[in-house]
């Protein structure tokens, strides 16, 4: 699958019915038919969702089957989950880096 | 703390081969944070420092695309010596958030200390726009929710 940006990922994440549609596939596969008994919402609406799912990489849809099953992809994901770490990993390479000094601030307490 | 301000939170930790009262005096001064503030590659070139309660610090690091990164900073809320550092930090930047960082320095055996960075941020969002890479882009409330389709994603798959 072609890595989408995270930019069309957030913004898939940006709406509460496709973020509902996601939790709902987190349990498993679902027809589009499944996906608009829960959402009381008209299957063009659902299917205009989807896309934007789809083209984030978000959700995969079967061609085989009659019924193209929709599945939801982790990938993206963790992915965008990984981005908020990296505030973590800023202050990470910090104290790798105060490690250091603190080091040199010690050994020049001990000269004095 | 309470459930939302955890989930809006981030706490990094590391011990150090230092008593408290040296890892204090390396967050006092601009002479000292500038040697160690920052990913390496991203050097602090605004660092201005007005360390006492209710002072105003400034920084801004430069990338190695050599361009300087817009400036972010706040206030001292709480300063006590040789313990914790409290500062609320925004970016200069119109409609940024505010995150608030609580430092504290706990003494352990040996002459070490524990440090604890806690910073709270207004929202999840600001987890994104805060990673100190000067990456701005289009997040939007989306990643409010992230936080909680993973929990449930590795939930189902776990």
């Amino acid at each position: 699958m072609q890595a989408a940006s995270l930019d069309q990922v957030f913004a898939a994440l940006a709406d509460p019915t496709r973020r509902a549609i996601l939790s709902r596939l987190a349990g498993g596969e679902a027809s589009v038919s499944d996906l608009v008994a829960p959402f009381s919402l008209s299957q063009p609406t659902i299917s205009k969702h989807l896309k934007v799912l789809e083209s984030a990489g978000l959700v995969t849809r079967s061609r085989d089957a009659q019924r193209r099953p929709v599945r939801l992809n982790a990938a993206p994901l963790e992915q965008a989950a990984g981005w908020i770490g990296d505030y973590r990993r800023f202050w990470e390479a910090s104290f790798d880096r105060l490690e250091d000094y603190v080091q040199t601030l010690r050994q020049e307490e001990q000269k004095s | 703390m309470n459930q939302d301000e955890e989930r809006r939170s981030i706490t990094v930790t590391r011990d150090f081969d230092a008593p408290p009262s040296i890892l204090f005096r390396a967050h006092s001064a601009p002479e000292h944070v500038r040697r160690w503030f920052g990913p390496k590659g991203w050097p602090l070139t605004l660092c201005e420092m007005d360390f006492r309660v209710g002072g105003k610090w400034r920084f801004a690091m430069t990338g190695p695309d050599g361009k300087q990164n817009p400036a972010f900073g706040g206030e001292y809320l709480d300063i006590v010596p040789d313990q914790r550092i409290v500062y609320d930090n925004a970016f200069e930047l119109p409609g940024a958030e505010k995150m608030v960082t609580t430092v504290t320095f706990e003494p352990l055996p040996g002459d070490r200390t524990r440090l604890v960075a806690r910073t709270v941020f207004a929202n999840l969002a600001m987890h994104a726009t805060h990673v100190g890479a000067g990456i701005e882009s289009g997040i939007n409330s989306g990643l409010d929710q992230l936080a909680d389709v993973v929990a449930e994603l590795r939930g189902a798959q776990g």
